[in-house]
């Protein structure tokens, strides 16, 4: 019979070991299965995203394991067969790990010993009326601890009560599974791609845009680890995105330093990016592979092949010589600087508008951008020209990080409803980028091969002739769907809520 | 869900080794599967170790059916649970013929039994009186065990008689050939006279006579599970194989 699983509780070893060796009233313990000690990894993304919502992911002697925070224990037989969640062979752990991200690696965060026993309480007959299992944990770092399930089995109710009463003397407690990953792998911090951070309404603009560089940039730095060891592709997007953000902060938050330390500033955060650009460009490139090959007929496919293995081999190089630059000194020593630039805030250059109060300051900066915004919609057709469009998904990005970065300040519900159109928007805009840029990629790919010398087959011509197509086709789509998520946003309701949170009496200056 | 009858006229003739060991590779090979011990001797409920509780004995719990569908007991088996002899049988037939029926007065009872399992077994007593006909058109196969002696062939043919003359579905009735001693001559006539005189009737498998099965009463466990390499549990194996055929297991979506 298929038994509820959702009834892990932790116990203590040797409380576990004493229960396993006590009669149950009159049934006596026998043990029916015991697998011996073997070696476990924990797995998680870097994101952390299973200790985040209370799952421990398992793996130990060929068998993947995944406690829920509701106490369920799904499991299912290895091995791995990749690197990402996508790598794990079809069963219900994977299924239950369908909100990870295919992107990311799974990045081993623990590891010790696991041993799991059944012991069976039989009556005089020899007959099981209840089974009790144990699965031990004993953690590298010291903790040990052993979660038991007790397993009733049909038509011997009074059994099960008596063994889950006797669980309870022995201190069991039900497992919380949030409570367990902190029990067994405790961590002091843990990364956060975005973090929120705490301003206050009588804060100043300097205040602010300090707050925000402060904290981006240990999210950056916190990257470089990942992007050295090639865990996945995301450490270096998430590297781009933390110093993209401090960029715009710089950029749009005009006037609160002078204009001689923006513009120096700018300069040194665009430097710490420059030597990331190809590699990103790249991996992009590689990412797509898989979706080509689905999109075009089998006979290109040789083509392409070719295609990607010769990005993989460009890759290679760009990322070596990305590797090499992180590695220097002098990186490190450009990242301490700016980190304590922004921590003493000393040899800061106050400009004209830094000592305008911070909510002030960031409904001016939205209310602006966002008229901006609609100003383009206006003018914004399906004949327009591609950097147009282009320019319009800028504007969308820099009020994006705005109401992101100033998000504690404001009702947190209109703000959702605001951002809601906003997204949509951005995804539609950033697919008609895609499709343009990677059409661009193909040509400057075709050139490419030529110029090294190397003979373009008809082949992979042929190839990157029907990618082309199938691109411009996706393009077009995805064009007229973006004037319905523009005309959505820019639409008299919106800005009705736009007006009334950001451009309020009070705050007109 | 489909229903098999262990059954024979005659005592004796391997109906709960084959029942015992039929349950459980069947439950073995992933179905869900209910052991029902229609004898009040308890030999199958003895096998798997399961005793009727007093309390479940007494007389109130033979009135209601639903009742005995909370007398179920898991075995120690995945899968395999046992309706424990003594239970509610007062009843039983009628359990039985309302079984199938979707508009069931037993409804309720009966679709929690439906939704639980793919097969419910039959450990039947030699005799049935009033049980017998609910069983015999309920049943979607019966598995008649047939020693290899001139007795038993009588005993065969009078069932096959008796299914002709009550207009019941003969098509149900598979024998197999139990207890089967090769070296025995008079058991290797009996079988070629009986499978030429009714060639679809019989399972190409046949369980040997052997001291495994006789073990079982010490062991109380299947032969297919304590030994499962030895030659009768290959032949329940077998056994089990070709009843999934012959009673529509293979073909069967689940419900009833
Ligand atoms: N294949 C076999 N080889 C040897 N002994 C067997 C075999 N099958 C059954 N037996 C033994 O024969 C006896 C009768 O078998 P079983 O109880 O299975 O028959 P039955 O038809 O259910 O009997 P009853 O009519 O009393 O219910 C038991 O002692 C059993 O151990
Ligand atoms: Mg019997």
């Amino acid at each position: 019979m298929p038994r509820s699983a959702h009834d892990c509780i932790l116990l203590d070893p040797a409380a576990a070991a004493a229960l396993a060796d006590t009669p149950l009233g009159l049934l006596q313990p026998v043990v029916r299965d015991a697998v011996p000690t073997a070696d476990f990894v924990a797995l998680d993304d870097f994101d952390q995203t299973l200790r985040r919502s209370g799952r421990v992911l398992l793996e130990a002697g060929g068998m993947i394991l995944l406690l829920q925070p509701d106490g369920a224990m799904l499991r299912q037989p290895g091995p791995r067969q990749g690197p990402s969640v996508s790598g794990l062979p079809e069963g219900p752990v994977k299924a239950a790990l369908a909100d990870l991200s295919p992107l990311r690696r799974l990045l081993v965060v623990g590891a010790g010993g696991l041993g799991r026993v059944t012991v069976a309480f039989v009556d005089d007959e020899g007959k099981s009326q209840v089974r009790l299992d144990l699965l031990s944990l004993q953690v590298a770092a010291g903790t040990a601890l052993t979660i038991a399930r007790p397993q009733a089995l049909r038509g011997y109710p009074q059994a099960g009560a008596d063994l889950r009463a006797r669980i309870a003397d022995c201190g069991g407690v039900p497992m919380a599974t949030d409570n367990l990953c902190e029990r067994l792998f405790p961590v002091a911090a843990v990364y956060d791609a975005k973090p929120v951070i705490a301003l206050q309404a009588d804060q100043t603009a300097l205040d602010a845009a300090t707050a925000i560089i402060a904290a981006y940039i240990p999210v950056a730095r916190a990257n470089e680890a990942g992007i050295i060891a090639d865990h996945d592709t995301e450490f270096l997007h998430d590297y781009r995105i933390a110093l993209r953000k401090i960029r715009s902060v710089l950029g749009l938050f005009r006037g609160v330093l002078d204009d001689g330390q923006t513009a120096e500033l700018k300069a040194r955060f665009s430097a710490l990016m420059a030597p990331t650009g190809r590699l990103r460009d790249l991996d992009v490139a590689l990412l797509e592979g898989t979706t080509y090959h689905d999109l075009l007929p089998k006979s290109v496919h040789a083509g392409l092949d070719a295609k990607f293995a010769l990005l993989a081999e460009e890759r290679r190089t760009a990322r070596a010589r990305l590797v090499q630059h992180l590695r220097r000194d002098g990186h490190a020593q450009e990242m301490a600087a700016l980190e304590d630039l922004f921590a003493t805030r000393t040899a800061l250059r106050p400009g004209p508008v830094a000592a305008l109060p911070a909510r002030a300051f960031a409904s001016r900066l939205i209310w602006k951008r966002y008229r901006r915004i609609c100003r383009i919609a206006r003018i914004i057709g399906p004949d327009t020209d591609d950097a147009e469009v282009h320019g319009l998904r800028i504007e969308c990005k820099k009020l994006r990080y705005l109401m992101e970065f100033f998000a504690p300040l404001f009702p947190r519900d209109e703000f959702r409803a605001l951002l809601k159109p906003l997204k949509a928007l951005q995804d539609n805009l950033g697919l008609v980028n895609d499709c343009a840029v990677q059409q661009a990629n193909l040509q400057l790919f075709l050139h490419g091969t030529g110029k090294r010398g190397r003979k373009v087959s008809l082949e992979v011509a042929q190839g990157v002739g029907a990618l082309t197509a199938v691109l411009h086709r996706r393009q077009t789509e995805e064009r007229t769907r973006t004037g319905a998520s523009l005309a959505q946003f820019t639409s008299p309701q919106t800005a009705r809520i736009f007006r009334g949170l950001f451009h309020a009496p009070k705050d007109r200056t | 869900m489909k229903i098999i009858a262990c059954y024979s006229n005659k005592g004796g003739v391997g109906k709960t080794a084959t029942a015992v060991n039929l349950a459980h590779a069947l439950a073995a090979s992933g179905r869900r599967v209910l052991l029902c011990d229609l004898d009040p001797q308890g030999a199958s409920s003895f096998y798997f170790r399961v005793k009727p509780s007093r309390k479940l004995s007494e007389a109130r719990f033979f009135d209601g059916d639903e009742k005995m569908v909370e007398s179920i007991r898991a075995s120690d088996y995945e899968n395999l649970d046992i309706l424990p002899a003594n239970m509610a049988f007062r009843n039983f037939d009628v359990f039985l013929s309302q079984m199938k029926q979707p508009r069931s007065r037993l409804k309720k009872a009966l679709a929690a039994v439906r939704a639980d399992y793919e097969v419910i077994l039959l450990d039947c007593p030699p005799s049935l009186s009033t049980l017998s006909e609910a069983v015999f058109r309920a049943a979607d196969a019966i598995l008649v065990p047939v020693i290899p002696t001139t007795l038993s062939q009588r005993t065969f043919e009078q069932l096959l008689a008796f299914f002709a003359e009550n207009d019941l579905p003969t098509d149900r009735l598979h024998a197999m050939f139990s207890m089967v001693q090769t070296t025995k001559r008079l058991h290797a006539d009996t079988m070629a006279e009986l499978q030429g005189a009714c060639p679809d009737r019989f399972l190409t498998a046949r369980i040997p006579f052997a001291t495994d099965v006789e073990r079982m009463g010490i062991d109380r466990a299947p032969v297919t599970a304590t030994l499962p390499n030895s030659a009768a549990a290959r032949a329940y194996r077998a056994v089990c194989a070709e009843v999934v055929v012959r009673a529509g297991l293979d073909r069967d979506t689940g419900t009833a």
